[in-house]
């Protein structure tokens, strides 16, 4: 049997880091951002897209599940209709914090070309949204390069922070 | 501030104290297998469905009202939204309605164009539908393969026209643009390699076990049945009716090109997913022949009927009365004559219609889709019952429904 | 205080119409021209009346009564072979007319032929039912419900299909704007939060090329990004924009930045 034997004083010496826990916590968070799989329409295509082989969103730590418990980030991918807003609070309101929304295209932004009367225009008028991603569809290169802000934005948060529940009201 | 019980569940007609075993489930808006925002009202004896209301609705835009308030010209990126999955061929349904309204004959360069569009557009639809349907069956390799194709095909069309998804890449009248140089060779080569990959597909799944067992003899659809529900494309081939629109009552060139409707009378999902494979085969065939016509043709693109379609850009920035006729054209519409059509086109998911009311104004009076989808839909309410709910996935994603398109 | 306009048609119109100028029509033939469509027409004719035949765009219309709809259905269905219904549906002319004009597009397999049967309904009248005969129908009418008010006898799920179930009014009337009445704008708001919360959620904004950079808590600040509810900064000249780069400048503990001297691009797509 092969005996491993380390010498801590060798070789860059202890396998020791110093950190703050800030940032330890939100190193971990910004590189687990597990989404929730919100895809409503064209841009869910995309974002199916982006999850897929070419652009392959594994590789950031982005993960889509099913289930709003277990999800990080809601990626809003389409559009939302009246009949539908309801739904996408309650999930909302079903994810743990701390839990970000992307809305991804036009339509999730503004409501977009669908200037009709079975529109929301805009998901922000039904849950608050972080990150903005504009274009119709945008392309996975956008997707991703959102989650990096967002990831962004994660690492310069207080880890420990008052639960402040974000509510839109 | 917010109340929690506002946002209770609107069940109708459903009591939930009842005393028969009957459990009530309800699937969706958003399940991650539904294909899209369906909702499926699911009454259960064990595991057994006894009764489903497909609810549907969810991504009701009010596409049919927009159309009712725009020129003609501008509804064309709409319909890209409808079957978001193959956007070429809801433009060319589209267009081809309008062509027939105002009666125009279209460059035979642009109709091959035409043709490539839509075909590429198929395959990518079935490359997507066999992605999605066999991840939700739980064939995650099938689903990372099929991606991989499907993102050549979409570079392909990015090519020609700068969009991956909603190409809006036919004009009333022609095609904006001739194809780029490098074109044809990267079709060729992606041509070449199809085959393989739809070999490497089949291999995966035609002797997968679970992938048998949860296909075949599931979701049976009668030919009676398909034929009364008004079910289209592959599902209806699947049931046993050698129809094709595109042999029928041919459009565009497909009367001078050689291809086979597949077509299985078995009727269950597994046929439904052969049918779908040997199509992708046709479409390449297709693709074939159409690359030797290309360079046959003179390299008009757009047609010539100064009353509805604006002259090509050089000659409305050299010449005065091609930019006042396109400056009315643009700004007020062009407005078709008094009539009404209904054009049926096949679209990759079924019969893809559009019924045009025209009054003689720059905006159509109404404008009904007839979306595939809609019926294949509607059929899940006849068709679930008598299966488990393992079978409600699987009869889902065979039967390719966009919600896009069911609720325009 | 604002004009009085007619509300019976809130649809656009155009703005400008040349006086002398007449609408052409798509041509129209008589139904004699082709002998299949000639054959399934008296077929109709030999039981009920028929007000009106023609082809146009290579397909036959036909006008019947009202209450002849099913009749004529079964007829076209068991003896002319038309075995598809296509599509079903309705158009507005209470304005104008009164009256619903419904219509039935059919499809016969066999014969490669379409015909689509129309016939106009007062309104608060209703039509029979056509889903025992053909089941696509089923959906078709509560559509045709859901979206024009067409009422129907003895459908046997007669729900709204595509609005939700509390939804007021029919959308495709002419009468109804495209971007709804003050119930379908309100909708959302009211359902989720309730009626007092309009006051400060706002009324929606309509205008899609507004750009409001005062609101940081909504999407209207495009090119000046700042963090959700960050104070903006008032400032007389161009407001500071926010840096987008994807990583901080000192980099992220075990995380490598892209670097685009070292990476390869992939020309050749042939894998």
């Amino acid at each position: 049997m092969a005996q491993h034997q380390v010498n801590y004083m060798q070789d860059g010496g202890l396998p020791v880091a110093l950190t703050s826990i800030d940032k330890l916590a939100n190193w971990g968070r910004s590189n687990s951002l597990w989404a929730l799989t919100y895809g409503l329409a064209c841009c869910g295509i995309e974002m199916m897209a982006s999850g897929a082989s070419r652009y392959d969103f594994d590789r950031f730590g982005t993960i889509f599940r099913s289930s709003p418990r277990q999800a990080d980030i809601m990626i809003v991918a389409g559009t939302l209709t009246k009949k539908h807003a309801e739904f996408i609070r309650r999930l909302y309101d079903q994810m743990t914090e701390p839990k970000w929304v992307i809305s991804m295209g036009s339509c999730a932004n503004t409501g977009g070309m669908f200037n009709t009367y079975a529109t929301v225009q805009g998901v922000d008028r039904v849950i608050p949204v972080d990150l903005y991603l504009p274009g119709c569809a945008p392309r996975p290169e956008t997707l991703q390069y959102g989650v990096m802000l967002l990831q962004k934005k994660i690492r310069s948060e207080k880890a420990i922070k008052s639960q402040k529940p974000k509510r839109l009201m | 501030m917010q109340q929690t019980n506002r946002l209770r569940p609107f069940f109708e007609n459903i009591t939930f104290d009842r005393d028969d075993n009957e459990l009530v489930l309800n699937f969706g808006p958003q399940h991650p297998s539904a294909h899209g925002q369906l909702r499926l009202m699911l009454h259960l004896q064990q595991e057994q469905i006894v009764k489903a209301h497909p609810d549907v609705g969810y991504l009701h835009r009010g596409m049919e009202k927009m159309a009712e308030n725009m020129i003609y010209n501008e509804f064309m990126p709409t319909t890209d939204r409808m079957d978001y999955i193959a956007s070429s061929s809801n433009n060319y349904g589209f267009v081809l309605a309008v062509e027939e309204l105002i009666g125009l004959e279209v460059p035979r360069r642009a109709k091959v164009i035409r043709m490539m569009l839509l075909e590429t557009n198929r395959l990518m639809s079935h490359l997507f539908w066999l992605a999605t349907t066999a991840l939700d069956i739980g064939a995650m390799t099938v689903f990372l393969y099929a991606f991989r194709e499907r993102e050549y095909l979409m570079d392909l069309i990015e090519d020609y026209c700068g969009a991956r998804l909603t190409h809006s890449a036919i004009r009333i009248g022609g095609v904006p643009l001739d194809l780029p140089d490098n074109f044809m060779g990267d079709l060729r080569k992606f041509l070449e390699k199809l085959p393989e990959n739809i070999k490497d597909y089949e291999d995966l799944l035609d002797t997968n076990r679970i992938w048998r067992m949860r296909m075949e003899k599931v979701g049976v659809i009668s030919t009676e049945m398909a034929l009364s529900w008004g079910c289209t494309g592959p599902m209806l081939r699947a049931s046993g009716v050698k129809w094709d629109i595109r042999k029928e009552e041919p459009y565009e060139l497909y009367d001078e090109v050689d291809f086979d409707i597949p077509y299985s009378d078995k009727g269950d999902n597994y046929a439904r997913y052969k049918v779908y494979m040997m199509e992708m085969r046709e479409s390449a065939k297709i693709l074939h022949q159409l690359i030797p016509m290309y360079f046959d043709t003179t390299p008009e693109l757009m047609a010539h009927a100064p009353k509805y379609i604006s002259a090509p850009k050089i000659d409305i920035m050299t010449q005065n009365y091609s930019l006042m006729q396109h400056f009315v054209l643009v700004t007020q519409g062009m407005r078709p004559p008094v009539g009404e059509v209904y054009i049926p086109t096949e679209s990759p998911k079924g019969e893809l219609g559009y019924y045009i009311n025209s009054q003689g104004g720059p905006y159509p009076y109404r404008l009904k889709l007839r979306a595939p989808s809609f019926w294949h839909t509607g059929i899940l309410t006849d068709l679930l019952p008598g299966h488990y709910i393992p079978d409600v996935v699987a009869i889902i994603g065979t039967t390719n429904i966009v919600f896009g398109e069911v609720d325009r | 205080m604002r004009a009085y306009t007619d509300k019976k048609d809130a649809q656009k119109k155009a703005y400008y119409t040349d006086r002398y100028w007449v609408a052409p029509q798509v041509p129209k033939s008589t139904v004699e021209s082709d002998e299949v469509f000639a054959a399934d027409l008296e077929a109709i004719k030999a039981k009920f009346e028929v007000i009106e035949a023609y082809i146009q765009v290579k397909q036959m219309v036909v006008i019947i009564k009202p209450e002849d709809n099913y009749g004529v259905l079964e007829v076209l269905k068991d003896e002319c072979d038309y075995t598809q219904l296509s599509e079903m549906s309705a158009i507005d002319w209470l304005a104008d007319k009164g009256q619903l004009e419904v219509f039935y597009q059919l499809l016969s397999m066999n014969k490669r032929k379409r015909i689509r049967v129309k016939c106009f309904i007062d309104q608060g009248l209703a039509v029979e039912s056509v889903n025992p005969l053909f089941r696509s129908a089923d959906w078709a009418e509560r559509e045709a419900y859901d979206m024009l008010g067409l009422k129907v006898n003895n459908h046997p799920f007669m729900k709204r299909i595509l609005m939700p179930d509390d939804w007021e009014g029919h959308p495709l009337h002419k009468s109804y704007p495209l971007q709804g009445d003050e119930f379908a704008q309100w909708y959302e708001v009211d359902k989720i939060f309730g009626k007092e919360a309009r006051d400060i959620i706002g009324p929606e904004n309509r205008d899609p090329a507004m750009v409001d950079r005062y609101d940081t808590e909504r999407f209207g600040r495009l090119g000046h990004e700042v963090p959700r509810g960050a104070e903006p900064k008032e400032s007389k000249g161009p407001e500071p924009t926010t840096p987008l780069a994807y990583q901080e400048e000192e980099g992220v503990f075990m995380i490598e930045k892209f670097d685009e001297e070292k990476s390869v691009v992939i020309r050749d797509r042939d894998r």
